[in-house]
């Protein structure tokens, strides 16, 4: 059954949330929408039409966190693993963004799952808003998502004059839900229509070209800024290191992207990914191959963050389109 | 290593460390809890994430044969600074262990097959417990040999075991340097230069290679010039690896996770993946 939430009744139902719960919800901080925990209700915007600077992954897996710390007692070593204490609502994340957590389960929930990870992703429930209008750069229906896709959170939100649709997904959603909203009897509104690329054709197409010159032309401008990971809701390469001062040592994991300089190099001073073009080529080939030959689906979700922010213009939808052109030009000679 | 958190390493103890080399040392290493160390079982070919705490967590092969005297060994070459760390921890101080990982060395699907085994450098490491595990189970293998070079004559990796290796029947080891000195009256001469002039049989055999990247390549080449198909090539390759479990994305080779479809590879899984000679 759809329900209907005026914007007071939402207002409401997020300070009800903030009793138990951390809520991570979009905050507008000096003209930028980002994911933040909010300590009241009023500070969660969601009348911004564009996605987050940042997708809300950081949550899950944050950009750093400390798995454990080392306690050293009179010569005895002890590991204190970090614990997740808390339950969570991350609260008006769009579908893409939904999905991304989704396509993001599978390599940490895959055994042995990643126990951080596990525990926030357990802790937290997903509350969607739907998208009513699309951005220039947004392409989540080929990516296996819609504006008002709803699979993948506990709770659907889609804004209407005055108010909000809600709708419960899940057991989980339907315990979160507030008391006492009526029934919605009104239209769903239409999501808004999106550009199409073709996808399917080149998870096939690409097995070919692992050694084709594409990939070092293509990587030429590139300036491995790296914010094409930072931005990106599917990327997930980590690193993991330790640090120590005086008082303690504790062994942190932090964001890393497949674009550094040296991310695969060795100590002993071998890099099967030296060049620019290696780089570049791993970071298609695993979104668009290596992921969907693992788990299925291709590792985007269309949300167009990287289109949106790369300084270079790397644009995954070409990329894919030329992906098809190279191969359609290979098998015609 | 918790079954809860596996990024949360096994407490070890140092319980030896030997010089093998100028640059490389073994460890051996005992978990603390014995439980765990009764059920850390693992097979030629497999690798561990050792802790040096406040300075990281690096991937070695491991080189001892489960349920030998000595427990858990690897040989650790020192090249960075977790390698430095783990030289230079002493009998008694605490490290940390992860794995085992990966898969192995198919040994049992190698029986009645002349093995032929190459190896360069610290890439002995991975095939020591190889053949010590076809020597252990002598009959069930026809010839093998064993090509090792390294830079120097001092930097071949287990020297102490070359009398034992030779002892056993039908086992050739044949050694090389690039550089001799002056007591060297051994070859001189590049691994793929002696795999062409002792040109083994690809016949029923199987070669198993793990050296630096240069060397495997070449190395390759030479063995498919003698007729070897990709599928009697099998390798192990290094990487860079954070987490050993197949999350952290690092050690893809092409579609392959080093930690989780290797370290051990044929060549015909991954020739494509590599340069080409």
């Amino acid at each position: 059954m759809n329900l209907y939430a005026s914007k007071d009744d939402l207002i409401r139902w997020l300070d009800s949330l903030l009793k138990e719960h951390i809520v991570i919800a979009p905050v507008e901080i000096q003209g930028q929408t980002m994911f933040q925990p909010i300590s009241k209700a009023e500070s969660c915007q969601l009348s911004a039409i564009s996605n987050t600077v940042l997708s809300p992954k950081g949550w899950f897996l944050p950009p750093t966190e400390t798995l454990f710390s080392v306690k050293r007692d009179d010569g005895h070593v002890e590991l204190v693993p970090t614990q997740v204490e808390q339950d969570a609502v991350l609260f008006g994340l769009h579908p893409c963004d939904a999905r991304g957590i989704a396509l993001m389960d599978k390599p940490f929930l895959q055994e042995p799952s990643d126990a951080l990870y596990r525990e926030r992703r357990s802790r937290t429930a997903l509350i969607g808003l739907a998208c009513r209008q699309a951005q220039p750069e947004c392409f989540c229906t080929s990516m296996g998502s819609a504006p008002d896709d709803s699979s993948n959170v506990d709770i659907m939100l889609t804004e209407v004059e005055d108010g909000y649709i809600v709708q419960a997904i899940t057991d989980k959603g339907k315990t979160l839900l507030p008391k006492g909203l009526k029934e919605y009897k009104g239209k769903v509104p239409a999501p808004p229509k999106l550009q199409t690329i073709p996808t399917k054709e080149v998870v096939s197409a690409i097995k070919g070209l692992f050694n084709d010159p594409y990939w070092e032309k293509l990587a030429d401008r590139c300036l491995h800024c790296n914010i094409c990971a930072y931005v990106c809701p599917t990327c997930y390469c980590f690193d993991i290191r330790d640090y120590a001062d005086k008082e303690k040592i504790e062994r942190v994991r932090s964001w890393e992207s497949c674009q550094s300089r040296g991310f695969s190099l060795t100590a002993g001073g071998y890099d099967p990914r030296a060049t620019k073009g290696e780089r570049l080529r791993q970071r298609f080939c695993h979104k668009l191959l290596y992921f969907p030959e693992e788990f299925e689906d291709v590792a985007c979700v269309g949300c167009g963050r990287c289109v949106r922010d790369c300084p270079v213009n790397i644009d995954i939808r070409e990329v894919i389109n030329s992906l098809k052109q190279v191969t359609e030009a290979k098998s015609g000679s | 290593m918790g079954l809860d958190n596996p990024f949360v390493p096994y407490i070890a103890t140092l319980k030896a460390s030997t010089q093998l080399t100028p640059d490389i040392k073994l460890l051996s290493v005992e978990l603390e809890d014995p439980d765990s160390r009764a059920n850390f079982d693992y097979k030629p070919g497999q690798f561990a994430l050792l802790s040096a705490f406040g300075e990281g967590e690096a991937p070695f092969g491991i080189v001892s044969l489960p349920q030998q005297e000595n427990g858990l060994e690897f040989a650790v070459r020192r090249i960075g600074t977790v390698t430095r760390a783990l030289q230079e921890l002493e009998p008694g101080n605490t490290l940390g262990v992860r794995g085992p990982f990966g898969n192995y060395f198919p040994l049992e699907d190698y029986e009645g097959k002349n093995i032929i085994i190459i190896g360069g450098g610290i890439g002995m490491a991975p095939l020591r417990p190889v053949i010590n595990k076809i020597l252990e189970r002598r009959n069930n293998y026809e010839d093998l040999l064993i090509i090792n070079g390294a830079r120097t004559p001092q930097d071949l990796v287990f020297q102490p075991e070359f009398p034992t290796w030779i002892k056993a029947p039908r086992v050739k080891l044949e050694l090389t340097v690039d550089r001799g000195d002056e007591h060297w009256k051994g070859r001189v001469a590049l691994v793929p230069d002696v795999v062409k002039e002792l040109a083994p049989s690809a016949d029923n055999a199987i070669a198993i290679i793990c050296g630096p990247p240069i060397m495997i390549r070449f190395t390759l080449a030479r063995l498919r010039d003698l007729g070897f198909k990709d599928n009697q090539i099998v390798t192990t390759l290094e990487a860079k690896m954070k987490c050993g479990l197949g999350k952290c994305a690092r050690c893809n080779i092409g579609e392959k996770y080093v930690c989780q479809d290797g370290p051990v590879f044929t060549l015909e899984q991954i020739a494509q993946f590599l340069e080409q000679p």
